[in-house]
């Protein structure tokens, strides 16, 4: 990894945690709110595979769970699988124009159920059924809308700055 | 790929590291991570100050959308004219809310002579739709301590939680973890209003008792239980549950602070004795001048 992937993928995480943080989250939608931290995490796997999925997945999460209200390391635990995960999946299959759109969708629920799950196990009491099935409808639906802006500029971007990305 | 047996090796460390990160955390009340919380704060606390008027100011602009885009279509020229002046508008206007704001806040220190701390909002954390959290630009160094009541001009916000030197973590009303004791300003029946974790941007106020009458439109105040400080206004009652066999009597309240347009708030740093109170003047001597009584019924708010 050269320097400037490293910077790219710190510059790009601190932006969009900090959007996410002052802007996004405030937003008066109906529903929940996009995740922009959690989709340009699904970007990265998508554009670059499992290691940098799984990377910065760990990291992003972990700097949300800083700004947040419960347990350090949740975040960072949804947003590490699902970003490996993703990237396995982006790994194994031919590219199709609805593939981004789908992993989104799957990856977004997916980071939700382990928060949700692990949010069970520690006995959160924001976790109830109808908060989990309020946020599959209220945020999933915004994250697979910011698709088709961030994944393309992730993967212009780390085209830009390094030739030989991650995955090989 | 590149090492398939690195990379899975990499998944179990950073998921082990992750449950870790959660077990060290999980203690209620002071945890060994806070210092990477106040670090983070030192870090993030100014970007997201800065961040956040950009941010107010960006809202305040698209909350304005919708009525440029309603006029006439064939008043081009007046539309023109008009989006000039309400730019302009704007700016004055943005000024006027501020100080409305302050004003608000300082007719709550007057009422009940709370010493205060006025902080912006900075940032909103949601967590997938699970949280209603908020973060202020004061902290620690500021007098903030945790369970503090955070007010605007408008009633009541939430409370502190996570306290940063430079910055804090509000439990805002909304929130499904947040609970404070109320009382219906009408009849003074006292109840526990909780939030409703986001769903339709409500609270549910559960009234104690069984006699206690419930009205739409009745307004709820906070009653000074647990650290909460007193006659802080709460929401109004929107709709009444009557379920016919539900012990307790329940109803929908619509919180009076809209939490997804928060600027200034304060933070009740010192906690009142009790509800405060004036003396009552002593009754005038029977040989006075038939001047009236001084009134010395005390209203409750």
């Amino acid at each position: 990894m050269t320097p400037a992937r490293f910077l790219l993928g710190a510059a790009t995480v601190l932006t969009a945690l900090l959007v996410q943080t002052t802007m996004v989250a405030r937003l008066p939608l109906p529903g929940a709110v996009p995740d922009l931290v959690l989709v340009l995490v699904l970007a990265f796997a998508l554009v670059e595979g499992p290691l940098s999925g799984l990377v910065t997945g760990f990291v992003a999460g972990l700097l949300a769970d800083l700004v947040a209200d419960h347990q350090l390391g949740r975040l960072a635990l949804a947003y590490a699988v699902v970003g490996y995960v993703v990237g396995l999946l982006e790994d194994d299959s031919d590219r199709s124009v609805l593939l981004p759109f789908v992993t989104v969708a799957l990856g977004a629920a997916g980071a939700l159920l382990v928060f949700s799950a692990e949010g069970l196990l520690l006995g959160d009491p924001r976790v109830t059924f109808g908060a989990v099935v309020r946020g599959l409808l209220g945020s999933v639906p915004y994250d697979v809308v910011l698709t088709p802006f961030i994944v393309p500029a992730v993967g212009a971007l780390v085209r830009r700055v390094d030739l030989d990305p991650l995955r090989r | 790929m590149r090492g398939s047996r690195r990379l899975r090796l990499l998944l179990v460390l950073l998921v082990l590291s992750a449950f870790t990160l959660t077990a060290l955390d999980y203690r209620p009340g002071e945890s060994p991570l806070d210092a990477l919380r106040r670090g983070a704060d030192t870090v993030f606390g100014p970007a997201q100050r800065a961040l956040g008027g950009v941010a107010r100011t960006v809202g305040g602009a698209l909350g304005g959308l919708p009525s440029l885009g309603s006029k006439g279509s064939e008043l081009a020229d007046l539309r023109k004219r008009n989006q000039e002046l309400e730019a302009q508008l704007r700016q004055t206007e943005d000024l006027r809310r501020q100080k409305a704001e302050w004003d608000g806040l300082l007719k709550v220190k007057d009422f009940g002579t709370y010493p205060l701390v006025p902080a912006h909002v900075s940032a909103i954390s949601r967590s997938f739709g699970f949280e209603w959290t908020a973060t202020i630009d004061v902290g620690s160094k500021d007098g903030v301590k945790e369970g503090q009541t955070v007010v605007s001009g408008l009633g009541l916000v939430g409370r502190t939680k996570r306290v940063g030197p430079y910055t804090t973590v509000v439990v805002l009303v909304l929130d499904k973890d947040f609970a404070v004791g109320a009382r219906l300003q009408r009849t003074a029946s006292f109840g526990i209003t909780t939030g409703d974790g986001g769903r339709g941007g409500t609270m549910t106020f559960e009234l104690v008792g069984q006699k206690g009458e419930l009205r739409k439109g009745d307004v709820l105040l906070s009653s000074g239980s647990g650290t909460f400080v007193p006659g802080v206004p709460v929401g109004r009652v929107t709709a009444v549950d009557r379920s016919a066999n539900a012990l307790t009597r329940t109803a929908t309240v619509q919180p009076f602070v809209d939490v997804t347009a928060l600027d200034l708030v304060g933070v009740v740093v010192q906690q009142p004795r009790g509800i405060p109170r004036v003396p009552i003047p002593p009754a005038p001597l029977p040989s006075a001048s038939p001047a009236p009584m001084p009134s010395a019924t005390i209203r409750r708010p």
